[in-house]
Protein backbone atom coordinates (compact mmCIF):
# COMPACT_ATOMS: atom_id res chain seq x y z
CA UNK A 1 0.00 0.00 0.00
CA UNK A 2 1.42 2.89 -1.12
CA UNK A 3 0.96 7.35 0.35
CA UNK A 4 -1.53 8.01 -2.22
CA UNK A 5 -3.59 4.50 -1.52
CA UNK A 6 -3.41 6.09 2.16
CA UNK A 7 -4.73 9.36 1.24
CA UNK A 8 -7.27 7.96 -0.48
CA UNK A 9 -8.86 5.75 2.71
CA UNK A 10 -8.47 8.76 4.54
CA UNK A 11 -9.98 11.27 1.96
CA UNK A 12 -13.04 8.73 1.56
CA UNK A 13 -12.82 8.29 5.70
CA UNK A 14 -13.01 12.20 6.15
CA UNK A 15 -15.51 13.11 3.84
CA UNK A 16 -18.16 10.94 5.38
CA UNK A 17 -18.51 13.46 8.22
CA UNK A 18 -21.29 13.33 10.63
CA UNK A 19 -23.39 16.16 10.93
CA UNK A 20 -23.00 18.90 13.71
CA UNK A 21 -26.56 19.36 15.62
CA UNK A 22 -27.70 22.61 13.78
CA UNK A 23 -29.73 23.28 16.73
CA UNK A 24 -25.94 23.58 18.57
CA UNK A 25 -25.00 25.50 15.62
CA UNK A 26 -27.84 27.66 16.57
CA UNK A 27 -27.11 27.87 20.11
CA UNK A 28 -22.95 29.04 19.49
CA UNK A 29 -24.26 31.93 17.29
CA UNK A 30 -26.82 33.01 19.40
CA UNK A 31 -24.11 32.89 22.24
CA UNK A 32 -21.84 34.71 20.27
CA UNK A 33 -24.06 37.17 19.07
CA UNK A 34 -25.09 38.06 22.40
CA UNK A 35 -21.98 39.95 23.40
CA UNK A 36 -20.85 40.87 19.87
CA UNK A 37 -19.16 43.79 20.29
CA UNK A 38 -16.06 45.16 18.17
CA UNK A 39 -12.61 44.47 19.04
CA UNK A 40 -9.28 46.18 18.14
CA UNK A 41 -6.88 43.52 17.13
CA UNK A 42 -3.69 43.23 18.79
CA UNK A 43 -0.74 45.35 17.51
CA UNK A 44 1.51 43.99 14.75
CA UNK A 45 4.05 41.30 16.37
CA UNK A 46 7.00 43.84 15.72
CA UNK A 47 5.51 46.71 17.75
CA UNK A 48 4.80 44.42 20.84
CA UNK A 49 8.53 43.06 20.12
CA UNK A 50 10.05 46.67 20.25
CA UNK A 51 8.10 47.20 23.54
CA UNK A 52 9.75 44.43 25.19
CA UNK A 53 12.98 44.89 24.09
CA UNK A 54 12.55 48.71 25.35
CA UNK A 55 11.18 47.47 28.58
CA UNK A 56 14.49 45.00 29.17
CA UNK A 57 16.57 47.63 28.43
CA UNK A 58 15.20 50.40 29.55
CA UNK A 59 14.97 48.79 33.52
CA UNK A 60 18.36 46.98 33.37
CA UNK A 61 19.68 50.83 32.39
CA UNK A 62 17.56 52.46 35.23
CA UNK A 63 19.39 49.65 37.29
CA UNK A 64 22.77 50.20 36.48
CA UNK A 65 22.29 53.89 36.67
CA UNK A 66 21.06 53.79 40.14
CA UNK A 67 23.36 50.96 41.04
CA UNK A 68 26.55 52.76 39.30
CA UNK A 69 28.13 51.55 35.38
CA UNK A 70 31.31 50.30 36.91
CA UNK A 71 31.07 46.69 35.20
CA UNK A 72 30.99 48.43 31.42
CA UNK A 73 33.51 51.49 32.58
CA UNK A 74 35.92 48.56 33.57
CA UNK A 75 35.32 46.72 30.49
CA UNK A 76 37.65 47.53 27.35
CA UNK A 77 36.66 47.80 24.01
CA UNK A 78 36.28 43.72 23.05
CA UNK A 79 34.43 42.61 25.40
CA UNK A 80 31.49 45.45 25.30
CA UNK A 81 31.60 44.63 21.42
CA UNK A 82 30.67 41.13 22.28
CA UNK A 83 28.90 40.69 25.56
CA UNK A 84 26.29 43.40 24.58
CA UNK A 85 25.52 42.68 21.30
CA UNK A 86 24.86 39.22 22.47
CA UNK A 87 22.70 39.82 25.58
CA UNK A 88 21.04 42.82 22.44
CA UNK A 89 20.80 39.07 20.17
CA UNK A 90 19.21 37.01 23.12
CA UNK A 91 16.56 40.02 24.60
CA UNK A 92 15.10 39.96 20.87
CA UNK A 93 15.03 36.30 20.74
CA UNK A 94 13.36 35.86 23.69
CA UNK A 95 11.29 39.01 23.67
CA UNK A 96 9.71 37.45 19.71
CA UNK A 97 9.07 34.07 21.96
CA UNK A 98 7.35 36.03 24.26
CA UNK A 99 4.92 37.60 21.50
CA UNK A 100 4.72 34.35 19.56
CA UNK A 101 3.58 32.74 23.40
CA UNK A 102 0.71 34.85 23.59
CA UNK A 103 -0.51 35.26 19.76
CA UNK A 104 -2.23 31.73 19.03
CA UNK A 105 -1.14 29.96 16.24
CA UNK A 106 2.13 31.89 15.66
CA UNK A 107 5.49 30.21 13.98
CA UNK A 108 7.33 29.41 16.50
CA UNK A 109 10.77 29.41 15.66
CA UNK A 110 12.57 28.10 19.14
CA UNK A 111 10.93 26.84 22.09
CA UNK A 112 11.49 29.14 25.33
CA UNK A 113 13.29 26.44 27.04
CA UNK A 114 15.63 25.64 23.85
CA UNK A 115 15.78 29.61 23.85
CA UNK A 116 16.55 29.61 27.90
CA UNK A 117 18.65 26.67 27.53
CA UNK A 118 20.87 28.24 24.78
CA UNK A 119 21.54 31.63 26.41
CA UNK A 120 22.57 29.92 29.63
CA UNK A 121 25.26 28.29 27.13
CA UNK A 122 26.00 31.34 24.81
CA UNK A 123 26.28 33.29 27.85
CA UNK A 124 28.73 31.15 29.99
CA UNK A 125 30.79 30.74 26.90
CA UNK A 126 31.11 34.17 25.82
CA UNK A 127 32.42 34.61 29.53
CA UNK A 128 34.94 31.75 29.39
CA UNK A 129 35.88 33.24 26.26
CA UNK A 130 36.83 37.06 27.43
CA UNK A 131 37.77 36.46 30.93
CA UNK A 132 40.25 35.23 31.87
CA UNK A 133 40.89 35.59 35.93
CA UNK A 134 40.21 32.40 37.41
CA UNK A 135 40.37 33.79 41.21
CA UNK A 136 37.40 33.01 43.07
CA UNK A 137 37.34 35.47 46.69
CA UNK A 138 34.44 35.92 47.92
CA UNK A 139 32.73 33.68 45.32
CA UNK A 140 29.24 33.29 47.50
CA UNK A 141 29.06 36.71 49.33
CA UNK A 142 29.30 38.56 46.33
CA UNK A 143 27.69 35.72 43.99
CA UNK A 144 24.67 36.01 46.03
CA UNK A 145 24.52 40.02 45.92
CA UNK A 146 24.41 39.81 42.54
CA UNK A 147 22.33 36.83 41.97
CA UNK A 148 20.08 39.30 44.06
CA UNK A 149 20.00 42.46 42.37
CA UNK A 150 20.00 39.93 38.88
CA UNK A 151 16.60 38.86 40.27
CA UNK A 152 15.50 42.09 41.32
CA UNK A 153 15.34 43.60 38.43
CA UNK A 154 13.94 40.52 36.21
CA UNK A 155 10.78 41.29 38.34
CA UNK A 156 9.71 45.03 37.37
CA UNK A 157 10.61 43.32 33.93
CA UNK A 158 8.40 40.21 34.42
CA UNK A 159 5.49 42.19 35.36
CA UNK A 160 5.74 45.30 32.70
CA UNK A 161 6.51 42.58 29.89
CA UNK A 162 3.17 40.48 31.29
CA UNK A 163 1.15 44.15 30.93
CA UNK A 164 2.44 44.33 27.50
CA UNK A 165 1.29 41.22 26.48
CA UNK A 166 -1.68 41.01 28.83
CA UNK A 167 -3.92 40.97 25.95
CA UNK A 168 -2.64 37.91 24.35
CA UNK A 169 -3.76 34.31 24.83
CA UNK A 170 -1.08 31.77 25.76
CA UNK A 171 -2.78 28.86 24.50
CA UNK A 172 0.81 26.94 26.52
CA UNK A 173 0.72 28.82 29.64
CA UNK A 174 3.65 26.82 30.94
CA UNK A 175 5.66 27.91 28.01
CA UNK A 176 4.59 31.78 27.79
CA UNK A 177 6.04 31.71 31.80
CA UNK A 178 9.28 30.18 30.61
CA UNK A 179 9.33 32.96 27.98
CA UNK A 180 8.85 35.97 29.79
CA UNK A 181 10.90 34.64 32.59
CA UNK A 182 13.66 34.24 30.17
CA UNK A 183 13.50 37.98 28.86
CA UNK A 184 13.32 39.20 32.28
CA UNK A 185 16.62 37.19 33.69
CA UNK A 186 18.17 38.86 30.59
CA UNK A 187 17.46 42.03 31.45
CA UNK A 188 18.87 41.24 34.95
CA UNK A 189 21.89 39.41 33.27
CA UNK A 190 22.13 42.99 31.36
CA UNK A 191 21.95 45.15 34.32
CA UNK A 192 24.88 43.13 36.27
CA UNK A 193 27.20 43.44 33.45
CA UNK A 194 26.37 46.83 33.40
CA UNK A 195 27.20 47.19 37.04
CA UNK A 196 28.99 44.52 38.21
CA UNK A 197 32.89 44.89 38.30
CA UNK A 198 33.97 41.59 39.65
CA UNK A 199 35.11 39.80 36.07
CA UNK A 200 36.34 36.63 37.84
CA UNK A 201 35.24 33.79 35.71
CA UNK A 202 33.54 31.47 38.31
CA UNK A 203 31.73 34.70 39.94
CA UNK A 204 30.50 35.52 35.85
CA UNK A 205 29.61 32.08 34.66
CA UNK A 206 28.04 31.12 37.74
CA UNK A 207 26.11 33.59 39.53
CA UNK A 208 25.26 36.38 36.56
CA UNK A 209 24.23 32.58 34.61
CA UNK A 210 22.12 32.13 37.71
CA UNK A 211 19.94 34.62 37.00
CA UNK A 212 18.82 33.84 33.86
CA UNK A 213 18.39 30.17 34.78
CA UNK A 214 16.54 30.76 37.95
CA UNK A 215 14.53 33.90 36.16
CA UNK A 216 13.17 31.41 33.02
CA UNK A 217 12.39 28.69 36.19
CA UNK A 218 10.68 30.96 38.01
CA UNK A 219 8.22 31.93 35.19
CA UNK A 220 7.65 28.23 34.43
CA UNK A 221 7.24 28.28 38.65
CA UNK A 222 4.84 30.93 38.56
CA UNK A 223 2.16 29.56 35.91
CA UNK A 224 2.49 26.12 36.95
CA UNK A 225 1.66 27.43 40.71
CA UNK A 226 -1.61 29.80 39.17
CA UNK A 227 -2.36 26.40 37.45
CA UNK A 228 -2.57 24.66 40.74
CA UNK A 229 -4.26 27.11 42.51
CA UNK A 230 -6.61 27.72 39.96
CA UNK A 231 -8.09 23.93 39.84
CA UNK A 232 -7.70 23.07 43.85
CA UNK B 1 -19.02 50.12 -7.28
CA UNK B 2 -19.31 47.08 -5.06
CA UNK B 3 -16.90 44.32 -6.08
CA UNK B 4 -18.24 40.67 -5.70
CA UNK B 5 -17.75 39.90 -2.08
CA UNK B 6 -18.34 43.02 -0.68
CA UNK B 7 -21.73 42.54 -2.62
CA UNK B 8 -22.64 39.10 -0.83
CA UNK B 9 -21.43 40.56 1.94
CA UNK B 10 -24.02 43.23 2.05
CA UNK B 11 -26.54 40.67 1.03
CA UNK B 12 -25.94 38.67 3.42
CA UNK B 13 -25.91 41.48 5.99
CA UNK B 14 -29.51 43.10 4.00
CA UNK B 15 -30.89 39.30 4.93
CA UNK B 16 -30.71 39.57 8.32
CA UNK B 17 -31.45 42.72 9.40
CA UNK B 18 -34.44 42.97 6.84
CA UNK B 19 -37.57 40.91 9.03
CA UNK B 20 -39.45 40.85 5.94
CA UNK B 21 -36.83 39.71 3.29
CA UNK B 22 -35.44 37.30 5.31
CA UNK B 23 -38.14 34.42 6.19
CA UNK B 24 -38.74 33.94 2.52
CA UNK B 25 -35.57 34.08 1.45
CA UNK B 26 -34.52 31.54 4.09
CA UNK B 27 -37.71 29.46 3.44
CA UNK B 28 -36.56 29.04 -0.01
CA UNK B 29 -32.90 28.38 0.80
CA UNK B 30 -33.75 25.28 3.53
CA UNK B 31 -32.15 24.75 6.46
CA UNK B 32 -28.74 25.20 5.43
CA UNK B 33 -29.53 28.76 4.38
CA UNK B 34 -26.21 30.51 5.35
CA UNK B 35 -24.09 27.64 4.01
CA UNK B 36 -25.93 28.40 0.41
CA UNK B 37 -25.49 32.21 0.77
CA UNK B 38 -22.31 31.37 1.67
CA UNK B 39 -21.26 29.12 -1.13
CA UNK B 40 -22.39 32.26 -3.53
CA UNK B 41 -19.37 33.26 -3.70
CA UNK B 42 -16.20 31.52 -2.88
CA UNK B 43 -14.14 34.52 -2.69
CA UNK B 44 -15.63 35.25 0.82
CA UNK B 45 -12.31 33.62 2.86
CA UNK B 46 -12.25 32.87 6.06
CA UNK B 47 -9.33 35.54 6.46
CA UNK B 48 -12.26 38.16 5.51
CA UNK B 49 -14.81 36.59 7.83
CA UNK B 50 -12.40 36.73 10.65
CA UNK B 51 -11.72 40.37 10.16
CA UNK B 52 -15.49 41.34 9.95
CA UNK B 53 -16.30 39.13 12.71
CA UNK B 54 -14.00 41.05 14.82
CA UNK B 55 -15.65 44.04 13.57
CA UNK B 56 -18.66 42.81 14.80
CA UNK B 57 -20.66 41.77 11.71
CA UNK B 58 -22.86 38.88 13.28
CA UNK B 59 -23.28 37.50 10.19
CA UNK B 60 -19.71 36.65 9.42
CA UNK B 61 -19.78 35.48 12.75
CA UNK B 62 -22.49 33.09 12.11
CA UNK B 63 -20.77 32.28 8.76
CA UNK B 64 -17.65 31.12 9.99
CA UNK B 65 -19.29 28.97 12.81
CA UNK B 66 -20.94 27.11 10.55
CA UNK B 67 -18.39 26.97 7.97
CA UNK B 68 -15.76 25.48 10.54
CA UNK B 69 -17.95 24.19 13.09
CA UNK B 70 -18.39 20.18 11.22
CA UNK B 71 -14.11 20.14 10.98
CA UNK B 72 -13.89 21.08 14.27
CA UNK B 73 -16.15 18.86 15.44
CA UNK B 74 -14.22 16.32 13.79
CA UNK B 75 -11.57 17.13 14.99
CA UNK B 76 -12.80 16.54 18.52
CA UNK B 77 -14.20 13.03 17.61
CA UNK B 78 -11.01 11.52 16.40
CA UNK B 79 -9.27 12.31 19.87
CA UNK B 80 -11.91 9.09 20.98
CA UNK B 81 -14.13 11.50 22.94
CA UNK B 82 -17.66 10.78 23.07
CA UNK B 83 -20.23 12.82 20.50
CA UNK B 84 -22.08 14.60 23.54
CA UNK B 85 -18.34 15.31 24.54
CA UNK B 86 -17.15 16.42 21.40
CA UNK B 87 -20.46 19.45 21.18
CA UNK B 88 -18.95 20.70 24.69
CA UNK B 89 -16.02 21.19 23.04
CA UNK B 90 -16.99 22.77 20.14
CA UNK B 91 -19.02 25.08 22.08
CA UNK B 92 -15.95 26.03 24.45
CA UNK B 93 -13.82 26.35 21.93
CA UNK B 94 -16.34 28.94 19.99
CA UNK B 95 -16.64 30.65 23.34
CA UNK B 96 -13.06 31.00 24.17
CA UNK B 97 -12.30 31.98 20.06
CA UNK B 98 -15.28 35.04 20.89
CA UNK B 99 -13.36 36.11 24.13
CA UNK B 100 -10.05 35.92 22.78
CA UNK B 101 -10.80 37.26 18.91
CA UNK B 102 -8.64 40.07 19.18
CA UNK B 103 -5.75 38.05 19.24
CA UNK B 104 -6.35 36.98 15.48
CA UNK B 105 -4.16 39.30 12.99
CA UNK B 106 -5.77 40.51 9.96
CA UNK B 107 -4.42 38.95 7.03
CA UNK B 108 -3.22 35.88 8.62
CA UNK B 109 -4.00 32.35 8.48
CA UNK B 110 -7.10 31.60 10.23
CA UNK B 111 -7.19 27.83 10.89
CA UNK B 112 -3.52 27.61 12.99
CA UNK B 113 -5.14 29.88 15.03
CA UNK B 114 -8.41 28.62 15.42
CA UNK B 115 -6.67 24.64 15.91
CA UNK B 116 -4.38 26.31 18.54
CA UNK B 117 -7.42 27.35 20.59
CA UNK B 118 -9.11 24.34 20.05
CA UNK B 119 -6.01 22.32 20.95
CA UNK B 120 -5.82 24.02 24.55
CA UNK B 121 -9.56 23.64 25.04
CA UNK B 122 -8.88 19.89 24.35
CA UNK B 123 -5.84 19.71 26.43
CA UNK B 124 -7.29 21.66 29.73
CA UNK B 125 -10.60 19.36 29.68
CA UNK B 126 -8.52 16.57 29.41
CA UNK B 127 -6.17 17.94 32.42
CA UNK B 128 -9.85 18.63 34.25
CA UNK B 129 -11.26 15.14 33.42
CA UNK B 130 -8.09 13.31 35.04
CA UNK B 131 -7.86 15.58 37.90
CA UNK B 132 -11.48 14.89 38.70
CA UNK B 133 -11.44 11.44 37.99
CA UNK B 134 -13.87 11.33 35.22
CA UNK B 135 -10.84 10.46 32.80
CA UNK B 136 -11.34 6.65 34.00
CA UNK B 137 -14.70 6.91 33.14
CA UNK B 138 -14.31 8.43 29.40
CA UNK B 139 -11.40 6.30 29.03
CA UNK B 140 -13.74 3.07 29.60
CA UNK B 141 -16.34 4.49 27.47
CA UNK B 142 -13.70 5.52 24.68
CA UNK B 143 -12.01 1.99 24.72
CA UNK B 144 -15.74 0.73 22.70
CA UNK B 145 -14.90 3.27 19.94
CA UNK B 146 -12.37 1.21 18.61
CA UNK B 147 -13.52 -2.17 19.43
CA UNK B 148 -17.32 -1.38 17.39
CA UNK B 149 -15.63 0.34 14.83
CA UNK B 150 -13.47 -2.38 14.59
CA UNK B 151 -16.70 -4.69 14.31
CA UNK B 152 -18.10 -2.62 11.71
CA UNK B 153 -15.45 -2.54 9.49
CA UNK B 154 -15.99 -2.99 5.70
CA UNK B 155 -14.20 -1.64 2.86
CA UNK B 156 -14.08 2.10 4.00
CA UNK B 157 -13.58 1.89 7.80
CA UNK B 158 -14.60 5.37 9.31
CA UNK B 159 -12.18 8.28 10.27
CA UNK B 160 -11.96 7.78 14.00
CA UNK B 161 -11.72 3.69 13.76
CA UNK B 162 -8.50 4.10 10.80
CA UNK B 163 -6.83 6.75 13.04
CA UNK B 164 -7.52 4.71 16.43
CA UNK B 165 -4.05 2.68 16.46
CA UNK B 166 -2.19 6.41 16.03
CA UNK B 167 -0.66 7.96 19.06
CA UNK B 168 -2.27 10.97 20.32
CA UNK B 169 -0.09 13.41 18.74
CA UNK B 170 0.22 11.71 15.32
CA UNK B 171 -3.41 11.29 15.32
CA UNK B 172 -3.88 15.35 15.75
CA UNK B 173 -1.83 15.85 12.93
CA UNK B 174 -3.26 13.68 10.50
CA UNK B 175 -6.68 15.42 11.84
CA UNK B 176 -5.67 18.64 11.07
CA UNK B 177 -3.93 17.83 7.68
CA UNK B 178 -6.77 15.92 6.27
CA UNK B 179 -10.06 16.82 7.80
CA UNK B 180 -9.19 20.65 7.82
CA UNK B 181 -7.01 20.87 5.14
CA UNK B 182 -4.01 22.47 6.34
CA UNK B 183 -0.91 22.36 5.34
CA UNK B 184 2.22 21.22 7.19
CA UNK B 185 3.30 24.46 7.71
CA UNK B 186 -0.46 25.47 9.18
CA UNK B 187 -0.23 22.67 11.61
CA UNK B 188 3.03 23.53 12.32
CA UNK B 189 1.58 27.05 13.65
CA UNK B 190 -1.32 25.28 15.57
CA UNK B 191 0.82 23.27 17.01
CA UNK B 192 3.65 25.27 18.22
CA UNK B 193 6.59 22.53 16.51
CA UNK B 194 8.59 22.97 13.26
CA UNK B 195 7.50 21.73 9.91
CA UNK B 196 10.34 18.99 10.20
CA UNK B 197 8.61 17.79 13.38
CA UNK B 198 5.03 18.25 11.89
CA UNK B 199 6.40 15.96 8.36
CA UNK B 200 8.07 13.20 10.90
CA UNK B 201 5.10 12.71 12.78
CA UNK B 202 2.90 12.20 9.67
CA UNK B 203 5.59 9.84 8.05
CA UNK B 204 5.33 8.18 11.37
CA UNK B 205 1.63 8.03 11.18
CA UNK B 206 1.69 6.60 7.34
CA UNK B 207 3.88 3.96 8.29
CA UNK B 208 1.33 2.52 10.72
CA UNK B 209 -1.64 3.34 8.62
CA UNK B 210 -0.03 1.42 6.17
CA UNK B 211 -0.01 -1.55 8.22
CA UNK B 212 -3.43 -0.98 9.61
CA UNK B 213 -5.11 -0.74 6.41
CA UNK B 214 -3.39 -3.47 4.67
CA UNK B 215 -4.60 -5.61 7.46
CA UNK B 216 -8.36 -4.89 7.16
CA UNK B 217 -8.14 -4.97 3.45
CA UNK B 218 -8.47 -1.45 2.78
CA UNK B 219 -7.64 -1.17 -1.01
CA UNK B 220 -7.16 1.68 -3.52
CA UNK B 221 -10.01 2.96 -5.51
CA UNK B 222 -7.83 3.60 -8.43
CA UNK B 223 -8.59 1.07 -11.25
CA UNK B 224 -5.61 -1.00 -12.65
CA UNK B 225 -3.42 -0.19 -9.53
CA UNK B 226 -1.84 -2.60 -7.77
CA UNK B 227 -1.83 -1.55 -3.96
Amino acid sequence: MRDRDIDDALNRAAGASPDVDPALLGRIASSIGASLQPVRPLPPSGVLVAALIVVSVAVASAGAAILGFHGIQAMNAVEIALIFPVLLALIGLAAAACVGEMVPGSRRRVAPWVLLASGCLALTAVFALLFTDYRTESFVSQGVACLKAGLLHAIPTAVVSWWVLHRGFAVNSLAAGVAVGTLSGLAGVSMLELHCQNFEVPHVMVWHTAVLALSGAAGALVVSAGRFLRWK
Amino acid sequence: MLGTAEGAAVLNRTILTQPSLAPPIRHFLGDNWMTALFSMDSDIGIESLMARYQQGDFTAATALVNQLSPQLHRFFLVQFVSRRYADDLLQETWLRIHEVRHTYRPGQPVLPWLYAIARHIRVDHYRKARRTEIREQSLDENLDIPQQAGAAEAKTPDLEAILATLPESQREVIAMLKVAGMSLEEVARATSSSVGSVKQKAHRAYEKLRERLSGIGVRSERKGEPS
